[in-house]
């Protein structure tokens, strides 16, 4: 590819014209075909607003939200990357019992429909689990400053419990993900790496944390960021379950003003910014570690 | 042996003049474990009373300054007020309302909820605070000259709905023949009629009727006014009958004020909150 002289053909010509053409139908069907009223002003309105009580500018529910969005995943991904790592270990132990359990635990989640799964965690485990832990009054009797520093974390006392069933619901998802980057990059370190250890007079335990697990981690990290993004995306589908992320607050707006097209490209346009901004990040990343490679 | 015989006799008497008052004392523990088991203590404990909602114009909306407002919101409001107590809405997707009740993710729901018969098997519902009525929306060249429900019950003639509201059922009673077509919100609902995929929308007045009058030149009204009249109430988990009591004694006494009617004149009637969310 790279060396030979970049010369433009007809054939782009063509292409590009095409992909033009069919980009300006679109815009054409959506804007002077498609019976709707526009109305761009709500979507200001509703990303900031301005606090006459304190005199500035906050956020309003669609950056709330985004926020809340990016709480969820960080959170999400917490649960996914230590439930994966145990998990995935398991996975490749030679003992019998703890293969057979993380095998059935991946496969039962990856051969089953997100959407189908979020139902099944959010009115089966999470709401037999959750509410007998008395979280949510340990939650409201917290001093206020805690609670404000909780609600910058994870969420205010009163949206705790769908907050944390949303979380878990989406980490025990993401988990069987995890579990297999991390089973992939402990088997792809090589063998002999285990010999060596072994020679050495390690234990079991202590060549998988001294020596795999370090060389695997760097294998696995790109992939790790990548599922990161993937979660983030798959934060969207708990809307269903009522919990206010990005999604769902658009929801609500459209519903509020009826300014369905615009909200959704509205959320369109954040999701990619935060996803774009995040690849681009992991492509670094690997490129750093590529540097670090043999 | 006769003393043994005495003391049995004077035993079993005893026993049986203090039955009444043994049943009697277990029975105010039963009525006071009720009504401290009773969502209207737990709210009072809580100091916060929570409340499953959905959006749905006029009923609840998010203004610009992201705060709920609507008819349901100052219901719950003033409810919440005379209960002395905070108040916390949890909008909550409406196909899965009910079971979010049943699971305890909040104490009552006030969001227009028509009283249902199979509603009413899951649920128990307080005393109407209010009517609703379903109208009809139709497009404009699809359902051109129709005037009458007759007109719409045919199977070539599809109806857009919001999946589980009252809508859906009142299209499957008044219209059995016509073809069903089921949106997770209203928006997306009226979409769909704007774009002439489907012959109209059946929805809770006042909305096809705001509706009509957006888009003038592609819908219209084929009939005048409401089809049906719903009576709306408070929804709350079954086996509480101290709260159901409270509600109802709550409704009757607003009503009564005038101050239930009021509300819904400015929110049903007039246009002066659009200001507030566009």
């Amino acid at each position: 590819m790279s060396g030979r002289p970049y010369r433009f053909s007809w054939l782009d010509l063509v292409l590009i014209s095409g992909v033009l053409s069919l980009v300006g139908f679109i815009v054409y069907r959506l804007f002077f075909v498609l019976e709707y009223r526009w109305n761009w002003s709500v979507v200001p309105t509703y990303l900031v607003r301005y606090d006459e009580q304190s005199g500035q500018w906050l956020p309003n529910i669609l950056l709330e939200g985004l926020f809340t969005t990016i709480r969820l995943s960080v959170w999400g991904m917490l649960i996914a990357g230590i439930l994966g790592l145990f998990i995935g270990i398991a996975r490749t132990t030679r003992r019998l019992f703890p293969r057979l359990c993380s095998r059935t635990f991946v496969e039962l989640i990856r051969n089953t429909p997100p959407l189908v799964l979020i139902f099944i965690f959010y009115y089966f485990v999470s709401d037999q689990i959750l509410p007998a832990l008395g979280i949510e009054t340990m939650v409201r009797n917290l001093p206020p400053a805690w609670q404000g520093r909780l609600a910058l974390i994870a969420a205010p006392p009163a949206l705790i419990i769908p907050f944390l069933s949303g979380a878990l619901t989406i980490g025990l998802f993401q988990s069987a993900y995890i579990t297999e980057i991390v089973r992939a990059g402990i088997q792809a370190v090589d063998a002999g790496q285990w010999d060596a250890a072994r020679a050495l007079g390690f234990t079991r335990s202590q060549q998988l944390s001294c020596v795999i697990l370090p060389q695997a981690l760097r294998i696995m990290l790109p992939p790790l960021a990548n599922e990161f993004i993937n979660t983030i995306k798959y934060s969207s589908i708990v809307a269903i379950i009522s919990i206010q992320e990005l999604t769902f607050q658009g929801l609500q707006v459209m519903a509020s003003t009826q300014a369905s097209i615009e909200i959704w490209l509205t959320i369109t346009v954040i999701y990619l910014v935060l996803c774009l901004t995040l690849s681009l990040g992991v492509h670094r990343l690997e490129k750093r570690l590529n540097v670090y490679r043999r | 042996m006769q003393t043994f015989r005495l003391a049995t006799c004077a035993l079993a008497l005893l026993v049986l003049l203090a039955a009444p008052f043994a049943s009697r004392a277990s029975a105010a523990s039963i009525q006071n474990d009720l009504a401290q088991a009773s969502v209207v203590e737990q709210i009072i404990k809580r100091g916060v009373l929570r409340v499953g909602m959905d959006t749905f114009e006029p009923w609840a909306m998010k203004d610009k300054n992201g705060q709920f407002i609507g008819f349901e919101i100052d219901v719950a409001n003033r409810l919440a007020e005379d209960m002395g107590v905070k108040i916390e809405f949890i909008p909550t997707a409406w196909s899965g309302i009910i079971p979010a009740l049943l699971t305890g993710k909040f104490d009552v729901i006030i969001g227009g909820m028509g009283i249902l018969p199979q509603r009413a098997l899951k649920v128990n519902f307080t005393e109407p605070y209010d009517y609703t009525g379903m109208s009809i929306v139709a497009h404009q060249e699809k359902a051109g000259g129709f005037s009458s429900l007759a007109d719409f019950n045919r199977p070539e003639v599809e109806i857009a709905v919001k999946l589980g509201t009252s809508a859906v059922a009142a299209a499957k009673k008044y219209l059995p023949q016509a073809t069903l077509r089921l949106f997770e919100t209203e928006p997306q609902a009226y979409q769909e009629l704007r774009n002439g995929k489907v012959h109209a929308v059946v929805g809770n007045a006042p909305k096809p009727a705001f509706e009509a009058l957006a888009y003038s030149d592609t819908l219209f009204l084929p009939l005048a006014g409401t089809f049906t009249r719903e009576p709306v109430g408070f929804a709350l988990r079954k086996g509480d009958p101290d709260a159901l009591a409270f509600f109802n004694s709550w409704i009757t006494g607003v009503r009564e004020e005038g101050w239930l009617q009021e509300r819904h004149r400015y929110w049903f009637e007039t246009r002066d909150w659009v200001g507030q969310v566009q």
